[in-house]
């Protein structure tokens, strides 16, 4: 019992509770006094439920420990600037300030929420397999599907945290982040965000989709508000941990390497960042001034005070399309960083890969009207946003045209990792091709708020970000763990995986086209949409059977996989050159960067060099 | 040597106020006889840019010859680039209320009174400046102006906070602009409330400061904490540089 107490995360779910009763109980009775009604329907009132949330986060960060240091600081005190782990497992479930235990704790929590997004995506699925409402209230759907998309995406944005956490020092040669504590702060707000996030299914659910649009969001149940602050406490994670990548690759490079010899995923990271450090206070905002309307009646987006609900879309989206790119971003990171390893050539003109991922970034904080053609807002933004939409199309086309050029030729080796890539681009392309109907004005005004849009998204979702996150698990879970995942078993997940998620997807398009609405529970028997639906609700279950693969496969490698101490993919990388699992501080001596990263196959040409010097 | 280096530092700080003051008298005068957006957004950056370079030192991002990263000082650098991403990343939510009021407002304003908005935006300006000098004094090792300074600067931001919430606030809701009355109820106290809130995070910041340096603990070569609380004090400062004439100068009163 003893032990458990002395772990960070349970004592962080106990401050939790208590945070959130000491906060709601506290506006109950200042409710009391001033002699308003003090109870709600769901025991505690809206505005106590929203202030318990609220310290209840805070309570958790304290809980868990994050802010001790901060604190010692601010009183005057000095800390170590490095903190040693305990050797076993425990390190993974309290404060650590070690970059590849955090990146490590951000991807399980990343596997965690995708698995729970997943399984709301099969109830719901499970319901639209026929027509007819068979199981679940249309309530319980509509808090499932808004869920789904908001868990999913709090999921992938802490895989991408994940990723970039465990992966950029080790790229660049630091031995740490910039700001350690930060790093782990950042981390650690995403627990009790996500708690507070699914805490909205206890609460009256919501039903508006994961974006949120008022009207309807000012009166949902008080749900919306947990989903609100679920979504803004995520995102200051993100934020933060943007910051810190950005200053970490500013100010800790190995000596040599200069802008154009960083990986490309590093290159990716930092556009990434640049989005997530900026444009997701937008969203925190919009969240926020919905918030203060429905507690304060206050009228940003209400017409009858002189309101305006165009507003919440365009701060809305002004972060919420970026944001695809904070996913994909990483993604095509992994993807650009593995093809050149697996088929032993350099990676095709290396420098307009680098610089495609910062133009996209910047390209997409230009296009975020085109998620508004049909919501009446003025028409002369229409043909702008539809042009800087498919604008977006030419640094992601510099990026097929590298990959297909690296391919060209090449000695292609088929390990489970590179499956995945490959995989990747065939789903990204789909996704791609799919995109620009939605973007021209003229198709979209059709296909806007169809089943179409799912496909397409699922598709730049899945091809963007979950194929390479699953490829970068395969490829670096040597690097972690010292030993590698079974390729027979990775095989089977991804020839299970792939084929039926372009089912899934291809048939989601066309049921869209065929007239069938997102987001709604039912359809009518007479659209003859059952079969398809039948087809898409079997695929997405295939695809869980794949996840289940994959998870015995996680967690059977981490003790009794095959031992994998070296190089065994032959990379150039830094990260390579020394044994696996990585020592704690990275890297005994320093390296110095004397070549390009991506020449594979050109005879003595070298990367990096060893220079006996420890820092 | 060091003392005229001091000196001349001080004088720089006194010289940036004046052409600040003369801005924002020129900005007001500019506003009661020939409300032109353009030129008051013209004047907004211009204060902005004189806060931004000679308050905030922006340049020193860039000026900087320590290649060491064990060093005190290129740590202290690492500090500096990760506070000014993060008041980039802040300056997104006031540029995001700034979009809400021009799209509620357009060229229209509340009925507040330009007076009081002028005097406590002069208070928050006043603050700026005993800030720098408490920063340039410690710099120079000169701990008694810096705590002098440092507890005007709290007292002024203290004053701010009660000229906003204390008497800005009650004057507005006896006018019938309350939060839950209309978009310019909803938009003012939000801006003012945001604005309002980093402003009180400054003066815990500047309370830390404070209580730190009467201990000892900075000099003139390691003060990282006590340049952090200035250029975060100056970074609120500029918000309101644009809020104030985005509140009670620019549009007609309705």
């Amino acid at each position: 019992m003893k032990k458990i107490l002395s772990l960070g995360l349970v004592r962080g779910l106990l401050w939790q509770i208590a945070g959130t009763a000491a906060g709601a109980l506290l506006v109950t009775g200042i409710r009391a006094l001033m002699g308003l009604n003090p109870w709600g329907s769901f025991l505690f009132t809206e505005p106590a439920w929203v202030v318990g949330a609220l310290t209840g986060v805070i309570a958790f960060v304290w809980g868990v420990g994050a802010l001790t240091d901060w604190f010692k600081w601010a009183l005057g005190e000095e800390t170590p600037e490095h903190r040693e782990d305990p050797p076993g497992w425990e390190k993974y479930f309290g404060v650590s300030l070690d970059h590849k235990v955090i990146g490590i704790q951000y991807t399980v929590t990343a596997i965690l929420l995708l698995l729970v997004g997943g399984l709301f995506a099969l109830i719901f699925r499970l319901e639209l397999a026929a027509s007819g409402m068979q199981f679940i209230s249309l309530q319980l759907y509509n808090t499932l599907m808004s869920l789904h998309g908001m868990v999913m995406i709090v999921g992938i944005l802490l895989g991408v945290a994940g990723v970039m956490n465990y992966l950029v020092p080790m790229l660049i040669g630091a031995h740490d982040m910039a700001f350690p504590r930060l790093n782990a702060f950042s981390y650690w707000i995403a627990p009790p965000a996500a708690i507070v996030l699914l805490s909205s299914l206890a609460l009256g659910g919501f039903d508006t989709g994961w974006t949120g649009y008022p009207p309807l969001s000012t009166r949902s149940p008080v749900g919306i508000q947990m989903f609100f602050i679920g979504v803004w406490v995520a995102g200051w994670s993100s934020i933060l941990g943007g910051l810190n990548l950005i200053a970490t690759v500013m100010r800790l490079r190995a000596k040599g390497m200069t802008a154009f010899r960083m990986p490309i995923l590093v290159w990716a990271s930092v556009a990434t960042s640049l989005i997530s450090l900026t444009a997701t206070q937008l969203i925190g905002l919009s969240f926020q001034l919905v918030m203060f309307q429905r507690l304060l009646g206050m009228g940003f987006f209400d017409p009858a005070k002189g309101g305006n609900p165009i507003l919440f879309q365009h701060l809305f989206w002004f972060y919420s399309h970026p944001a695809v790119y904070v996913f994909i971003l990483p993604g095509l990171g992994v993807v650009s960083e593995l093809l050149p390893v697996f088929v032993r050539k350099p990676l095709f003109g290396y420098r307009w890969v680098a610089m495609s991922s910062l133009g996209i970034a910047l390209v997409g904080f230009l296009v975020w009207a085109h998620h508004m053609f049909t919501s009446g807002m003025n028409e002369y933004l229409r043909v702008p946003f539809m042009y800087s939409t498919l604008l977006v199309a030419v640094p992601t086309g510099v990026k097929f045209f590298s990959w297909v050029a690296t391919l060209w030729k090449g000695k292609i080796e088929t390990p489970t990792p590179m499956l995945f890539v490959l995989g990747a681009i065939v789903v990204f392309l789909m996704g791609g091709l799919s995109g620009p109907p939605n973007g021209v004005v003229t198709t979209d005004l059709h296909l806007h708020d169809t089943y179409f849009v799912v496909g397409h998204f699922h598709d730049t979702m899945f091809g963007g970000y979950i194929f390479p996150f699953f490829a970068a698990i395969y490829y670096w879970f040597p690097k972690a763990t010292g030993r590698r995942m079974s390729e027979k078993l990775g095989k089977l997940h991804f020839w299970l995986l792939f084929p039926s998620f372009l089912v899934m997807t291809f048939l989601m398009m066309r049921v869209g086209l065929l007239g069938m609405r997102r987001r709604i529970a039912d359809y009518d028997p007479a659209l003859g949409l059952d079969f398809w639906h039948l087809l898409i609700t079997i695929s997405a279950f295939l695809i869980a059977a794949s996840v289940l693969v994959f998870l015995y496969n996680f967690f059977r490698s981490i003790k009794h996989g095959e031992p994998a101490p070296g190089n065994i993919w032959r990379s150039r990388s830094p990260e390579w050159q020394v044994p696996s699992p990585m020592p704690v501080h990275n890297y005994e001596e320093a390296f110095e960067v004397v070549g390009e990263p991506y020449d594979y196959g050109l005879p003595g040409s070298t990367y990096i060099r060893f220079n006996g010097k420890s820092h | 040597m060091a003392h005229t280096d001091k000196q001349t530092a001080f004088r720089l700080g006194v010289l940036i106020f004046v052409y600040l003051a003369i801005l924002t008298a020129l900005e007001f005068y500019v506003a009661v006889a020939v409300p032109s957006v353009v030129v008051l957004s013209l004047i907004a950056l211009a204060k902005a840019g004189l806060v931004v370079y000679y308050y905030m030192h922006i340049y020193r991002l860039y000026q900087e010859t320590e290649t060491d990263p064990n060093s005190y000082e290129y740590k202290a650098g690492t500090l500096r680039l990760g506070l000014w991403l993060f008041l980039l990343s802040d300056a997104f939510v006031f540029g995001g209320l700034a979009v809400a009021r021009f799209n509620l407002w357009g060229m229209t304003r509340p009925p507040f009174n330009q007076v009081l908005g002028l005097i406590i935006t002069s208070v928050l300006l006043v603050s700026s400046f005993f800030m720098n000098r408490a920063e340039t004094a410690m710099a120079h090792g000169d701990r008694r102006n810096f705590v002098i300074s440092l507890v005007i600067t709290l007292l002024l931001g203290i004053g701010f906070l009660v000229g906003v919430i204390g008497i800005e606030w009650p004057s507005a809701i006896r006018e019938g602009i309350t939060p839950s009355a209309n978009t310019f109820g909803a938009v003012f106290f939000m801006m003012t409330g945001m604005h309002g809130f980093h402003v009180l995070t400054g003066v815990i910041f500047l309370l830390i400061v404070l209580r730190n340096g009467l201990r000892g603990l900075y000099s003139a070569e390691r003060h990282r904490a006590v340049e952090a609380a200035a250029v975060y004090w100056h970074f609120v400062d500029v918000v309101w540089i644009f809020f104030y004439p985005a509140l009670y100068l620019i549009g007609t009163v309705v």
